[in-house]
């Protein structure tokens, strides 16, 4: 496992949910930004994974024997952004000119951002990136692991069943699928708009060893992660049962923040609630 | 040109490691050499052309040189967005073939038929685009797009024509593949791929020039000094009207400033704007776009006696 192959340098942070939820608040709020919800459901599962799984350079986020956070739901960047000024990756400034002009960070994931490894705002694009970087590093003999985390509603697009099907084919036991499964998509209710469950059913039968946990959780999800640490010679899944929201009460569950901007009326009430 | 590109593939499995062939259950006998000889480097992913690009540019981002092969109408036309996220925004060192361009599946219909694959990649950033014409430029193509840290499109149209190289070529730049005094206040064919071999043909019988052009993207810039003293240059390809060889020519010589240099008139034969509407032969579907080779040899020689009408 990766805790056990260490990394280089301490652990910079402890990646506490309740910080990186206020580094996304702070964006959002001074990038009048949107998104907010679709960063807040996968908060826990990007703590976890960069607290305890991951293995990273603190001060080289290309660093070549890293592990791969693959971010195929592009929309949730900011969760990414928010550990990577935990890490060292990004600074002050970056989050004070967040949508500014010229800012380096935009409102979907960019494969140009140091630590972002993809472009994936259009949906459907991670995992097939991400199959292809396991599949090669299995080729290489590499113990680097792939950590890909899906949206619910992006399970609408084709490519991912192929790139699942093509996991499964290759035996890619190197990667883990987390899904956010946080029950929205952007314009309503995942099952409203096109029913997916049962998940988990389904991504067994597409030949993921799968695991159904509370994606907000972290003890939880430590146990689902390391659950995959040995091959086992098929791709693991985690559908972590989120909420899109989750972290401050009257965003949890409504979808209104998907594209609703953050005042400073609203900053202040939600940050009120994270301290 | 199909033995020659198995030849390509294979000695690129055997010198790199790092190469790997993907297809998305197409090839057939195209890829019984190399996964004879280097099985482990050779992936079938199966009818999933989408997965493949992704598939393709992760392998690259790990160290691996992935050649991606599919029918055009598949490769790029189907996974245009994987090409331009997934591939040119992180310039990856991928090439993709796409074969059967233009309308070589004659009988399979319209869906297995592509005339659009060099439009739809000349706008994207950092994809180099090639059409070779024969096993020679084919070579040349092959051997540059291996050495870039780029992506790069091969397009692979009819490949059992007349050849008309007579040896190596030295790089992908346009190449004279008949000079009779043509080019000097005559008639200049322009041409790319399936059409180069018949505008050869044509040039040879009617003494006008000809000139093949393998590389569209970048475009060479030494085509106009090729073409500078011609009564009129004729671009020929099988390909829509919008977007190509045609295209490319009229933008460059649009955008020159040469003092006193204005560029001769220019005349395009192309396939017509239509989806072909029977079955037959590649010349039978040609015939619906006016491209047959007796189609063709008269629309040239029109244009030829309005270039000499219009010059007396």
């Amino acid at each position: 496992m990766s805790s056990s192959r260490g990394r280089p340098g301490t652990l910079p942070s402890e990646f506490d949910p309740r910080v990186l939820r206020r580094h996304v608040l702070r964006m959002a709020n001074r990038g009048q930004s949107f998104h907010v919800a679709c960063a807040f459901s996968i908060i826990e599962i990007c703590s976890v994974l960069y607290r305890r799984f991951l293995r990273y350079d603190p001060n080289d986020p290309a660093w070549p024997d890293r592990d791969y956070l693959i971010l195929s739901k592009g929309h949730g960047v900011m969760a990414l952004y928010a550990c990577f000024y935990e890490i060292g990756w990004l600074g002050e400034a970056d989050f004070e000119n967040y949508f500014k002009d010229g800012t380096h960070l935009r409102g979907l994931c960019e494969a140009d951002v140091p630590g972002c490894e993809v472009t994936s705002g259009s949906l459907g694009h991670g995992l097939p990136i991400a199959c292809g970087i396991a599949f090669g590093l299995k080729r290489k003999g590499s113990d680097r692991r792939v950590y890909c985390i899906v949206g619910d509603g992006e399970m609408n697009e084709g490519p991912m069943w192929e790139a699942l099907l093509f996991a499964a084919h290759q035996k890619l036991d190197n990667l883990v699928v987390i899904v956010d499964a946080n029950q929205f998509q952007a314009m309503g209710r995942t099952e409203d708009v096109l029913g997916l469950e049962p998940l988990p059913a389904k991504f067994e039968a597409f030949g993921c060893r799968t695991i159904e946990c509370d994606g907000h959780d972290p003890v939880a999800l430590e146990r689902a992660v390391s659950s995959f640490a040995a091959p086992c010679g098929r791709p693991g899944a985690i559908v972590a049962r989120t909420l899109k929201g989750q972290g401050v009460s009257f965003m949890a569950g409504d979808n209104r923040w998907h594209y609703t901007k953050v005042s400073d009326e609203i900053y202040a009430r939600a940050l009120a609630e994270l301290s | 040109m199909r033995d020659v590109l198995s030849d390509l593939i294979v000695a690129a499995a055997r010198d790199d490691e790092r190469f790997i062939m993907l297809s998305g259950d197409h090839g057939y006998a195209l890829f019984d050499a190399i996964r004879a000889e280097r099985p482990a480097q050779f992936i079938n992913v199966g009818v999933a052309e989408q997965n493949m690009i992704g598939v393709a540019a992760g392998l690259a981002k790990v160290g691996f040189r992935p050649c991606v092969y599919g029918l055009s109408a598949f490769v790029p036309i189907r996974v245009l967005e994987q090409i331009k996220l997934d591939l040119c925004q992180s310039r990856l060192p991928v090439m993709l073939l796409g074969d059967g361009a233009g309308l070589v599946y004659s009988t399979l219909g319209v869906s297995h038929q592509c005339g659009e694959d060099i439009a739809c990649l000349r706008p994207l950033p950092e994809i180099a685009v090639y059409s070779p014409c024969e096993a020679a430029e084919l070579t040349a193509c092959w051997h540059e797009a291996r050495a870039a840290d780029y992506p790069c499109y091969i397009r692979l149209g009819k490949a059992d024509r007349p050849t008309v190289h007579a040896g190596p070529l030295p790089n992908t730049g346009p190449v004279f593949t008949h000079r009779s005094g043509g080019d000097a206040g005559g008639v200049v064919l322009v041409a790319t791929g399936s059409m180069v071999s018949p505008c050869t043909e044509f040039a040879r019988r009617e003494g006008a020039a000809c000139i093949s052009v393998p590389r569209i993207k970048p475009f060479p810039d030494e085509l106009p000094g090729m073409y500078r003293s011609a009564a009129k240059v004729i671009v020929v390809e099988e390909h829509a009207g919008t977007g190509g060889l045609w295209t490319s020519v009229v933008e460059q010589a649009a955008r020159r400033r040469d003092p006193g240099a204005t560029p001769p008139p220019m005349e395009s034969v192309s396939l017509e704007s239509a989806f072909t509407k029977t079955g037959g032969s590649w010349q039978h579907a040609l015939r619906e776009h006016g491209l047959a080779d007796d189609q063709l040899a008269a629309r040239l020689q029109r244009l030829i006696s309005t270039s000499e009408h219009s010059g007396a």
